[in-house]
Order: C-alpha cells, then structure tokens, then sequence
C-alpha cells in the first residue's frame, strides 16, 4: 500500500472515545473506510502512513492544537494537499479564519449535524457507493 | 500637614463595613449629606497622614485592600476558567449522545418504527437544547475570562436576518408563529462583528419564539435610528406573554429569570441577554426592551453602519 490508502478512506482524529467510535460506525455504515487517532502524533503518523483521502480532525486534543496538526500535514509533501475537515465548538472558540490558516479545508462546528457532515464528506471524496 | 477627604458612595452595607473599618484605625469621620441624594449612604473622614499614628495603619489596609482586590481577580480569572473546562466535559459526551441518536434514527444499524424514530428524534432534541444552554455557559465565560474583540466588516443585515430565520424557521413552524421581517430599503450595510450580530438576533427571536404562544406574531425590522441615521436599529418584536416593567433592567443582567415557573417552562441558562447586552456595548451600541405583561415586547438594540464608521474613522 505504498500509494497509500486514499480514495474513500477518512481519518478520524477524535480524543473522545464514544465520539471517535460514533462517527465510525456513522462513516463505516455510509460507504467509507476509517481510521482513527485519539491524539495529535497518532494523527500526524497516521495521516503519514496511510495517506487517506480525507482528514476529519477535532481541534481540541491532549497532546497538541489540532491547528499544529494540521500546519504540520500541510508542510510534508505528502500530505500536502491532503483535504482537513475540522471540528471545533461554536465558531467563537476558534476562529474560522486562523483555521483556515493553518491549512484546514473545511470547519464544521459542533454539535456535527449527521446529514450535514455526510454532504461535506461526499463533497470531497465522492457519492457513497 | 496633609489633609486626605474621602467620600464613599455605595449600598449602605458597604459604607457601613468601610466605616466599621475606618472608626478601628483610629480616624474621626464626618457624616455627609453634601450629594443630596437619598439612594447613596456617604461617609467622609479627615485625616492628619503627618501624624504617624495615621499614616501606618493606613497604608497597611491599603497594602491588604490591594493584596484583596489581586486575589478576587484571580479568583474570577480562575471561575472563568472553570466554566470553562466544564461546560467542554459536559458537551462532549452530549455530542456523542447526539451522534448516536442520529445514527439510530437514521436507520443506519438497521431499521426502526415510527414511533421509535419519534422517541429518538425527542432525545435528539433535548440533547441538542442542552447543548445550546452548555454552548451559552461557555460563550460567557469567555467574554469573562478575557476581552473580545471585534472582528467588525461592513455587511447587509437582510442577509444576517435571514439567515437568523433560517436557524429558527423550524420551531417557527412548530408554533404556527406568523413571522414577519421587514428590513429597510435602501439602509446602509451595517459595520459589526457578524457572528456577534447574528448572536444577538438569534438569541432575540429566539426568546420571541420561545414566550409566544402559538398562532402569535414575531416581527424583525431594521431602520436607521432615529436619533442617529448614521446608526441602525433592529427590532424584534412579539405577541407574547410581555414582561413587567419593573424587569426591564434585571432581564439583562447574568443569571436573572424573571420568575421560577417561567425559568421551568421555558428553558434557559438566564445568560442570554446579558451576553447579548455585551456584544452590542462592544460595538458602541444600545440594546432595551419596550413592554408590559400580556401586551407582547419590543427589544431593540442599534449598530453603526458604515456611515457611522466612517465618521468615527475620521474623528
């Protein structure tokens, strides 16, 4: 696998177990394969590793700013173009803009809106199967 | 010799402790009636500071007064912070809760009866209003904790009212609520934080939709201010249960529900409007309300416009 995983296949980075476990079944059960990371290295080896087609990433984790995480797979060539899709709180907590300047590709605030998120992901990686 | 005339204004008790304190250290004080105002309890003293007895037990209180004063800034700094951290732990298992909900009402893990799609979609419902009431609790301890800025453009407001009804046109629904938004023609873009704005108006017709009974009326429009034209007033107006005059002040201050049954009936953390009240002072704006119980209410707050900006730009 050394083009990587790519296509359908989403990266969770996610702390939070029953949300990171939420959202697989919701991915898995529309068509996508996942992954998942519970922190921000995990989620930068990963992403390195596996090259999904997309990165679903919450800001708010133990170990780095998810915004680190995302200048960081915007300074690797491989994962460079990578689509980010983040996930913060209401857009007072983070501000649209600083995200977007760290590379991020997409902003979904919480509480995600099931329907609402699957449009986005479709939208990046294609119609479900 | 140095002559040092403090006057004191404030609750009764206050002045009261103040004097308790300063008759302790030893000064002469003098009632004062000078102010003339009934409302305000004054004390005023004369001190010799020349006179070591004086001087030293005085710098000393104003040496603790201060170490006071630091300590109780902390301590707010550190209730900021603690609501903070709070309100996220509760919103994330919530948000889990949610999603799961979703997920199940959707059919996804396979599929469920109409009745049991409409108990999930309640338990949506009541998560998501939790959610709304956590994300309220939060926001205000951040416009606490540190200050806001501003992050102001020049927009139009048919567009943010718009997408105001948008957020609400659901419950509107609901209600059989007969809403109306009439936005000036011809008025000019607004200068303003819009996340803030839209904050505000969603939180008015939100307490519009939530005290009117159904079948009543909820009302937008927006109109250069009288008083300034280079201002613009927005006003959200309602058929609903009003609000006794003797609230009109309290129903903007943090925490405050006008009674318990209300509170129980119609949800909310009490922080609403005072958040609102602050991001439309942020903007140098006003923000009141017009009614009595049983005749609806009226509230309305102003922005600048870009006019307005302009002047202020130049000045």
């Amino acid at each position: 696998m050394s083009e990587g995983r790519g296509g359908r296949t989403v990266l969770l980075v996610e702390d939070n177990e029953a949300i990171r476990n939420a959202f697989t079944i919701l991915l898995e059960e529309s068509g996508y394969r996942t992954l998942s990371a519970a922190s921000g290295r995990a989620a930068i080896d990963t992403a390195e590793r596996e090259l999904p087609g997309l990165v679903i990433l919450d800001l708010g984790l133990p170990d780095m700013n998810g915004l680190d995480v995302a200048r960081h797979l915007r300074g690797n060539a491989a994962t460079r173009e990578m689509p980010i899709l983040a996930l913060t709180g209401r857009a007072l907590e983070v501000d649209q803009e600083a995200c977007m300047a760290a590379g991020c590709t997409g902003y979904l605030t919480k509480p995600i809106d099931t329907e609402q998120l699957l449009g986005v992901i479709e939208s990046y990686l294609g119609a479900r199967e | 010799m140095i002559e040092l005339r403090l006057y004191l204004q404030g609750e009764g008790q206050d002045a009261e402790r103040i004097r308790d304190l300063l008759s302790r250290e030893g000064f002469r004080l003098m009632e004062s009636s000078e102010d003339g105002s009934e409302a305000r309890s004054v004390v005023g003293f004369d001190a010799d500071l020349s006179s070591g007895s004086h001087r030293e037990p005085l710098l000393r209180r104003i040496e603790e007064l201060e170490r006071t004063i630091l300590e109780l800034r902390n301590l707010d700094v550190a209730k900021s912070q603690f609501l903070t951290n709070v309100s996220h732990e509760l919103r994330t298992p919530l948000t889990a809760i949610v999603t799961y909900g979703e997920i199940l009402r959707d059919g996804l893990l396979g599929e469920v009866s109409p009745r049991q799609r409409e108990a999930i979609e309640s338990m949506i419902n009541s998560c998501r209003q939790l959610l709304s009431m956590i994300e309220e609790i939060l926001t205000y301890a951040r416009t606490n904790a540190r200050a806001i800025t501003l992050q102001p453009t020049p927009f139009d407001l048919e567009e943010v009212v718009g997408h105001v009804y948008e957020m609400n046109a659901s419950l509107i629904r609901q209600k059989n609520l007969h809403y109306r938004a009439e936005v000036g023609s011809g008025l000019p873009p607004v200068w303003a934080d819009r996340d803030k704005v839209i904050h505000v108006l969603g939180n008015l017709i939100g307490n519009a939709i939530d005290f009117t009974p159904s079948e009543g009326g909820v009302h937008v429009t927006a109109r250069r201010a009288p008083e300034d034209p280079r201002w613009v007033q927005v006003t959200v107006s309602d058929t609903g249960i009003g609000i006794d005059p003797e609230h009109h002040e309290m129903i903007f201050q943090e925490f405050a529900q006008v009674d318990a049954s209300r509170a129980r009936m119609h949800h909310g953390t009490g922080l609403g409007l005072a958040i609102a009240r602050k991001f439309v002072q942020l903007h140098g704006g006003k923000i009141w309300v017009d009614s009595e119980l049983g005749a609806g209410s009226r509230f309305s707050f102003t922005l600048p416009s870009v006019e307005a900006q302009e002047t202020l730009g130049a000045a």
